[in-house]
């Protein structure tokens, strides 16, 4: 089965996986160094590490960018000159609120479907996609409902697998020795510090981020990073959803994706105010990328809006020389909380 | 024809002033001598290069006193709005209102050069999280904070989607601050596809019709808030009316680029040039007086060709210049270093092509707000250059790269690379910050380097 990459949360891995083939979303490793990239300024790292992934990747039948950001928008000129992959540029607006952009990201996700039988998917029935989401949308439900089971590493990593592999791989908790110790560990450490992880999506090896927080006396209870909570749809709504499964999925994803690129970003601080509530947390580490404008700005704004202490580290995308210094910056965090 | 062509400075322009004025030269409403807009602490025209015709004075003197002309009507009850990001389309609509002056609060981007960082703009930018890793462009949030720069609109209009992420972040953190916008969604252009209706736009890109529609549909918004804010319905006469005054300036600037492109001398400078392109992005807030500048300056033009005169030496080295430069000086600089301009891309060139006339208006401004050279992909952007620098006979080309601006970084080696692909002519990258003082030797010795190359292929392959 070929496989599509992507790493867009705007992108539907069930409209994929619909059209019988396999969707895996990408998590780039530490910044790599790309043709003649490398030694250009001004590039987010994310951006040259995802470039990086998808040159070099030879299980890909094709990869999908989409348009959130200028830097992706642009990546894409890199992917389709330099890349042997077939590559398709998702148009997802940043306007949200007319009839007129939600249409025209269903007509994206149509246009997607075109590319996707070109590259070897077929048409989908309605019914087959339905039931495509539904099991995924169970999937999400599993994985949100192991949270407190696991410890914040974990649960990111789930959601992260869950995106590389789709539900099949990760997301139920069906190893009965996990949940026990999970439930054990969730027992053990009642008395962390609870955190939240505000920003845009980590590369693989930024997981240990999780586990400087843990071992410093605190618990990520929000990952509110691309790659993690944030970053999944909304539930399905499963009413009518033979129907028009299409228009439901469009909803999902636009509708329940709470992004930086959004304007206005309004409906991000009310996903944020509730959910900093609802999980009591006590302070914020903003994470971020250098030259990544949407979410460098996005600091005075948080710092303004959200009244927590914020915790901002922005990171050249090379985890292994900046961990001892991230290190040293969330203990010294933890210690103002604490 | 006014005296034999040449560049001067500020001082030598106040003699010249004197010398216009005892002949009895028109001076309109706003004329009056170049030196005085240094009291305004505009400290960078010390040290510029004008060219010495009157055309030039009028330019320079109706580009330095937009804040004044803002202000007045404001006084005049006319409804302000500034229109970010479009480049030359929501103006357009704007200005076919009876009540309506438009701007671009964007423009602020040259005010940390215009004023030797002496406004203090880009610390306020600084201290609201808006750092130099952000384009100039940032001057703007520290314009709105003084509000000394211009006076606040009545209205915020800004196009996102496939904008530059810069302005998309200083943009809401300008919301956040208080000050409304009405987004409006620019699509990223995309070519059609086999089962699509292609339309042409004006510069020669294409698009899928229902691209072309929705934009449509988006400007319709825009359109509804601007008659709700004024009062006044804007129907498709007035609209075509305006387009037609629109039209007048594009193809007014089409024969003077023409001219100071090909003509054998070049017959107005390189910074008088990027001026008056500019005005066509929001007609510097008078929308008939810019036709009237214009005029004058392609009459003076056409007068110096005709005469074979000009203010550059006949074998200048000719350069295609990518982006606008935050320091005006840069301009100069390559005429110094014994270069001339020969084609541009300032980010908008689609203000620039004649909107078509044979179309309902609003169907016509969204196929030219599609033609945005930024809202499609670098290399159809590269394209673009690559036929100018055919039509134009570049011999190289100089990228300027804005500091901190997220599409440079990775469309400038697009362009390079597909630029060389197609003609074998060297390419150059300078990053030009608002002042370029402290680094003048090293992007001076970049330009005499790159005119060197030029004369040495010159000299190896003589046309
Ligand atoms: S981190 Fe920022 S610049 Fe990088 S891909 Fe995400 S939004 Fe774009
Ligand atoms: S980044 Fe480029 S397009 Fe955006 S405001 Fe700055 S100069 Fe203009």
């Amino acid at each position: 089965m070929r496989t599509i990459v992507y790493t867009c949360p705007y992108v539907p891995a069930e409209w994929i996986a619909a059209h019988g083939l396999r969707p895996s979303r990408v998590m780039p490793d530490s910044v790599g160094s790309v043709f003649s990239l490398a030694g250009r300024e001004g590039v987010c790292p994310y951006v040259r590490g995802f470039i990086a992934e998808v040159t070099k990747n030879d299980r890909g039948g094709a990869v999908v960018v989409t348009t959130v950001c200028d830097q992706m928008r642009r990546a894409f000129d890199i992917v389709t000159r330099k890349c042997e992959l077939p590559a398709f540029l998702m148009n997802v607006p940043n306007t949200w609120q007319s009839a007129a952009v939600q249409e025209l990201y269903t007509d994206e996700l149509r246009r997607l479907g075109r590319f996707l039988i070109r590259h070897g998917g077929k048409s989908p029935s309605n019914d087959a996609l339905a039931a495509i989401m539904l099991e995924y949308d169970i999937a999400r439900t599993s994985i949100f409902a192991a949270r407190e089971r696991l410890s914040a590493r974990e649960y990111a990593e789930r959601i992260a697998a869950f995106g590389r592999d789709g539900p099949s791989s990760s997301c139920v908790l069906r190893d009965a020795s996990c949940v026990e110790r999970n439930t054990q560990y969730a027992i053990r450490n009642t008395r962390y510090v609870p955190l939240a992880i505000i920003g845009g999506p980590l590369m693989k090896q930024e997981f240990r981020i999780f586990d400087i927080v843990a071992e410093s006396g605190g618990r990520i209870v929000l990952d509110a990073t691309e790659t993690g909570e944030r970053g999944m749809c909304a539930p399905l709504d499963a009413e009518g959803l033979r129907e028009d499964p299409l228009s439901k999925l469009a909803r999902a994803y636009f509708g329940g994706i709470q992004d930086v690129s959004r304007r206005p970003d309004s409906e991000l601080y009310d996903w944020f105010e509730e959910k900093l509530t609802e999980r009591a947390v006590r302070g914020i580490i903003f994470r971020r990328y250098v030259w990544c404008d949407m979410w460098h700005a996005e600091l005075g704004r948080l710092k303004d809006l959200i009244d927590l202490p914020v915790l901002d580290i922005d990171t050249a995308g090379d985890f292994e020389s900046e961990e001892n210094r991230t290190a040293g910056r969330i203990g010294a965090f933890m210690e103002m909380l604490q | 024809m006014s005296d034999a062509p040449k560049r001067i400075t500020l001082e030598q322009w106040d003699l010249q002033y004197e010398k216009l004025r005892v002949a009895g030269a028109f001076q309109p409403y706003y004329g009056g001598p170049l030196s005085r807009h240094l009291k305004d602490g505009d400290q960078r025209l010390l040290k510029l290069r004008y060219d010495n015709s009157a055309a030039a004075l009028r330019l320079w003197n109706f580009l330095l006193t937009e804040k004044n002309r803002l202000r007045e009507a404001r006084a005049e009850g006319k409804r302000i709005v500034g229109t970010m990001k479009d480049l030359g389309t929501v103006p357009v609509m704007a200005y076919s209102f009876d009540n309506v002056v438009a701007f671009y609060p964007d423009g602020a981007w040259w005010i940390p050069c215009v004023m030797e960082l002496s406004a203090g703009l880009l610390e306020i930018a600084d201290s609201l999280g808006i750092d130099e890793s952000f384009c100039p462009v940032r001057a703007m949030l520290g314009a709105f904070v003084t509000g000394a720069h211009f006076p606040l609109p009545d209205m915020l209009v800004c196009s996102v989607g496939a904008t530059c992420d810069d302005f998309s972040a200083i943009a809401q953190r300008l919301e956040g601050l208080g000050h409304p916008i009405l987004w409006w969604e620019m699509p990223h252009r995309r070519n059609p596809e086999p089962d699509e209706t292609a339309v042409t736009l004006p510069g020669g890109f294409s698009a899928p019709k229902r691209q072309v529609e929705f934009v449509q549909s988006e400007l319709e918004r825009v359109k509804t808030a601007l008659e709700e804010l004024t009062g006044e319905r804007l129907d498709a006469e007035k609209l075509s009316a305006g387009i037609k005054k629109a039209n007048q300036v594009r193809r007014c600037l089409s024969e003077l680029r023409h001219l100071a492109f090909t003509a054998q001398r070049c017959p107005v400078p390189a910074l008088e040039m990027l001026i008056a392109e500019m005005l066509a992005i929001h007609f510097c807030s008078d929308r008939r007086e810019t036709i009237a500048v214009l005029g004058e300056l392609l009459d003076e033009a056409k007068a110096r060709v005709q005469a074979s005169v000009g203010v550059l030496d006949v074998d200048a080295a000719r350069i295609f210049w990518v982006n606008p430069v935050a320091d005006l000086q840069v301009m100069n600089l390559l005429e110094d270093c014994g270069g001339r301009i020969c084609g541009t891309e300032y980010l908008f060139s689609h203000a620039l092509d004649e909107i078509p006339e044979d179309l309902p208006p609003l169907e016509a401004l969204a196929q030219m707000a599609l033609a945005d050279p930024m809202a499609g992909s670098s290399i159809d952007r590269a394209e673009r250059i690559c036929a100018d620098i055919k039509m134009y006979g570049a011999e190289a080309v100089l990228i300027s790269r804005i500091p901190g601006a997220s599409h440079c970084a990775l469309e400038g080696q697009v362009i390079a690379e597909i630029v060389q692909e197609k003609f074998d002519i060297p390419v150059v990258e300078i990053e030009v910050p608002p002042v370029t003082d402290s680094m003048r030797p090293t992007v001076r010795t970049r330009l005499e380097a790159l005119v060197e190359t030029v004369e040495a292929r010159r000299r190896v392959a003589p046309k």
